[in-house]
């Protein structure tokens, strides 16, 4: 009775928001705005509210990373559509798809249960979408990342976090099953330190660091070799000192982290112009519309966060920082109480994944790190990026709920 | 299993402590370095609101249109109508190069902004700002064209003044640049050695030779039982150094007036050590040595370094304006007004007025007094002296028919071999109505022969012009 009341005001509260958000680009955009997008942009706030009424009784567990991802969704879409119609349209279209396969993933993963046995289909699977990459890939902003599919372009790195995520579970979940196996980690380490410098060739410096991030921590946790640990921090150092040597594109990115007004002009023209945005916006904002996003480079994916600072102000900044905590908080808090060891992990995983990702750019953008161009889960426009991140988000919810253990299985089954 | 939770919150709490150092770190951002960052000229936005205000303009102090902006094709055009003339002191605004001079220092009012955003926000929403303020300067635009004229084809300035109020009538720099063409000749204005971009009135640091015995004088005046009296013989010899007159001539007997009016090297030398660095110094700092001095533009400070160590032959040297006592022309021209009116050094002032479009006066610059550098009796004293210079003395060349001028001229020594020439004086010496001081660069010339007679021609179009 009480879970009730608690779980249900916030989503009235997330409602409240949209509403009024609504009302703020309605005022700004005036009569521009046509009845379709008018409609589209209702039905989303319907179809929000409605999944997180019908979530509360579909599942069992956690009914709060759904709410928050949608309240960061919400910001982003305002933001978006503000800035560009065409792309919020898009946008529109992207999350409802998102939501769709959010629930798709849900009742999927949990109908089938083989996915602990998969590690080989995930690692092959990991290298074609690579080789893809390498063979159709666009160069997009310095990285080759995107493959085009007719009208539709996508980035493959995107799936292949999720297939790492299920490597690294199925991996560590079943230690048993890997114990013929000699030197099984170090195979393990060798083909995680594969993928990162795949990306590393495609320039995709951002992605590459959030691979690494969420191998080390997992390593972390469950490795029983800790001298392998200590060998993956010791590398990680060794490689970026390397990569800093010998690659222009690591040590631009380097110094232009710590001194950009010296190359204002050039390499450093992209963080200066986010900085002077966020400085514009002061704590509260210039308010919707009034800001100059126009002037951020790539502001739609990488730069969407000091665009929102501009307007809204880093209050509005602040409180997405803390949604991305409390997510990774509610992450974590799933993963702890989870008694399956599988989806364990992969809640881990993937809590480790929004976590790492959104601080590597949000720090990146206000210049306290180097930058590496990532999208911002959630909030970024781009298709890849909503539809992956709603995808591990499925997993996350099903990771929430009480799923017997193997043994216990075992012991059904008997 | 205890250990793997262990290290699950051991990781938790290593994400969290990332997600709260982005808040600290973005907070600390916006507290402290964002005011800063605003104001960068990449800033576009700081061109965007600028563009759609019509920039106030720039007048004399009779009216004269200086600068202008005008609206054509959605755009305004700023007009600089004396492309050369004012490149010192309006400057210039371009989007590509930034602001300059007052353009620069009186930007909010001639966009009628605030410095603070929060009051701007206000002010856009109940009537948003379309028109600027002007700018009436206190500069006569004849005097000041007159003074180019007189300056033309050499280095240096000239500075002209109202010795009661502060007022500036005349402030040239040479070389300067053409405004207008900024964009064309950037590349040789930045390379050029002559670094014509320098405002070298309150920018240019000069030995000021003999003109600086004025400043001295003042000291020995302060110091009561100095003995006055001496006898020159062309050279005298100072802790090891030996100092000596111009050609060498011995001046005979001499006191403090005659020593003044014949610019007697070895008096003064000779007399400082006496008298003291702290006496020398005291003085010179009244007259805003080692002070900033606070004016409508960016002004460096004159330089008497007696604080450190300073031995018997560098206060000799200081005490006749060479070694290392510097000064800008501005700041000389300031001793001049304070001798002119009995001792107070005025706050020059080059802004008369801040007036809205309608005309009404939003504010106006008055008058105030920096400091007293000595009283009305021995800054009588000295003005008797500077008469006597002009009439009999070094400074004839500037002689005026019917107006008693005082002034003093100055030759100073520098390390290129070539000296610059100085002249600083005011007139009519019983009602001062002008100061001035001209200073030519590495002129090779003396002071009474080159500097004298700009000075005379600046003094006399004043007193026959300028209406106050």
């Amino acid at each position: 009775m009480n879970k009730g009341i608690l779980s249900r005001s916030p989503r009235n509260l997330l409602f409240i928001f949209q509403v009024l958000g609504l009302t703020l680009l309605l005022i700004y955009k005036g009569k521009d705005i046509d009845k379709l997008t008018l409609g589209t942009a209702v039905g989303l706030v319907l179809v929000i509210y409605l999944s997180n009424y019908i979530l509360t009784k579909i599942t069992s567990g956690d009914n709060y990373i759904f709410l928050i991802t949608t309240m960061l969704v919400s910001i982003g879409i305002i933001m978006i559509y503000r800035i560009n119609e065409g792309l919020g349209i898009k946008q529109l279209i992207w999350i409802s798809m998102g939501i769709f396969l959010f629930f798709l993933t849900y009742f999927i993963i949990r109908k089938i249960r083989i996915w602990e046995n998969l590690t080989y289909i995930y690692l092959i699977g990991a290298y074609i979408l690579f080789i893809i990459t390498f063979v159709f890939g666009d160069r997009k902003h310095g990285a080759i990342n995107w493959v085009n599919i007719g009208q539709f372009s996508f980035q493959p790195s995107e799936i292949i976090k999720i297939l790492l995520i299920f490597i690294l579970s199925s991996y560590y979940s079943n230690k048993d099953r890997w114990k013929e196996i000699k030197y099984s980690s170090y195979y393990l380490m060798g083909i995680i330190y594969s993928f990162i410098m795949l990306l590393f060739l495609q320039k995709d410096l951002g992605t590459a660091l959030v691979f690494y991030t969420i191998f080390v921590a997992i390593q972390f946790i469950y490795e029983d070799d800790r001298k392998l640990v200590l060998i993956n921090i010791g590398l990680s150092i060794f490689f970026g000192i390397l990569g800093y040597t010998l690659f222009d594109h690591v040590k631009i990115r380097f110094q232009s982290w710590l001194n950009p007004w010296k190359y204002i002009e050039r390499q450093g023209y992209q963080i200066t112009q986010s900085l002077f945005a966020i400085a514009e916006g002061g704590f509260f904002g210039k308010g919707l519309g009034l800001g100059h996003p126009d002037f951020i480079p790539v502001v739609y994916t990488d730069f969407i966060f000091s665009a929102i600072c501009e307007e809204m102000g880093i209050f509005t900044g602040i409180g997405i920082i803390m949604l991305f905590m409390i997510l990774v908080y509610r992450g974590f808090k799933i993963a702890i109480a989870q008694r399956n060891k599988f989806y364990r992990l992969l809640a881990l995983g993937i809590s480790i994944l929004f976590g790492v990702q959104s601080f590597i750019i949000l720090g990146g953008v206000i210049k306290m790190i180097p930058l590496t161009g990532l999208t911002l889960p959630f909030i970024s426009y781009g298709g890849s990026s909503i539809l992956t991140s709603f995808i591990a988000l499925g997993i996350l919810q099903i990771c929430s709920e009480e799923i017997k253990t193997k043994e216990e299985l075992d012991e059904a089954g008997d | 299993m205890k250990q793997e939770i262990r290290r699950i919150i051991l990781v938790l709490v290593g994400l969290c402590l990332a997600f709260l150092s982005l808040i600290v770190y973005i907070s600390y951002f916006q507290v402290f370095k964002a005011s800063a960052i605003k104001k960068n000229s990449y800033n576009k936005r700081l061109w965007i609101n600028e563009e759609a205000i019509l920039r106030g303009s720039f007048l004399d102090r009779n009216g004269k249109t200086l600068v202008y902006s005008e609206k054509k094709d959605e755009t305004y055009v700023r007009h600089y109508l004396y492309g050369r003339l004012y490149s010192h002191i309006i400057g210039y605004s371009y989007r590509e190069y930034g602001k300059s001079g007052l353009e620069l220092q009186y930007n909010n009012s001639l966009l009628n902004t605030s410095e603070n955003a929060a009051i701007n926000e206000l002010k856009n929403l109940v009537s948003p700002t379309t028109e600027g303020n002007n700018i009436k300067l206190t500069i006569d635009h004849d005097l000041q064209s007159k003074a180019r004229e007189l300056l033309r084809g050499k280095k240096g300035s000239i500075v002209a003044m109202n010795p009661n109020n502060g007022e500036i009538y005349a402030m040239v720099s040479l070389p300067d640049f053409d405004v207008n063409s900024l964009k064309e000749d950037w590349k040789t204005i930045t390379e050029d050695p002559n670094s014509p971009l320098v405002n070298r009135a309150t920018q240019g640091l000069y030995a000021p030779g003999s003109v600086f015995k004025v400043v001295t004088a003042a000291a020995f005046l302060e110091k009561e039982n100095l003995d006055t009296a001496y006898e020159c013989t062309g050279s005298v010899n100072v802790g090891g150094y030996e100092f000596s007159d111009y050609n060498n001539k011995a001046h005979g007997k001499l006191d403090l007036k005659g020593a003044l009016v014949s610019s007697c090297n070895t008096y003064f030398a000779t007399k400082s050590v006496e008298v003291g660095k702290e006496t020398l110094g005291d003085m010179a700092e009244k007259f805003m040595f080692n002070n900033r001095i606070p004016f409508d533009l960016p002004v460096k400070n004159s330089q008497f370094p007696y604080k450190g160590f300073l031995d018997k032959t560098e206060l000799a040297a200081a005490s006749i304006g060479q070694g290392k006592v510097l000064v800008t022309p501005l700041n000389m021209a300031m001793v001049a007004s304070g001798i002119a009116n009995g001792g107070q050094i005025v706050k020059p002032i080059l802004v008369k007025e801040v007036l809205s479009k309608e005309g009404k006066t939003i504010r106006t610059n008055t008058t105030e007094i920096l400091s007293m550098a000595t009283d009305p009796i021995k800054a009588n004293l000295i003005k008797e002296m500077m008469v006597e210079t002009v009439n009999s003395g070094t400074g004839t060349k500037a002689r005026i028919k019917n107006v008693k001028v005082a002034g003093k001229t100055g030759t100073a020594e520098t390390a290129s071999g070539k000296s610059h020439a100085w002249f600083i004086g005011f007139a009519p010496a019983d009602d001062p109505k002008v100061a001035v001081a001209v200073v030519l660069e590495e002129d090779d010339s003396t002071g009474g022969s080159s500097a004298a007679p700009i000075a005379r021609d600046i003094m006399l179009h004043a007193i026959n012009n300028i209406k106050e």
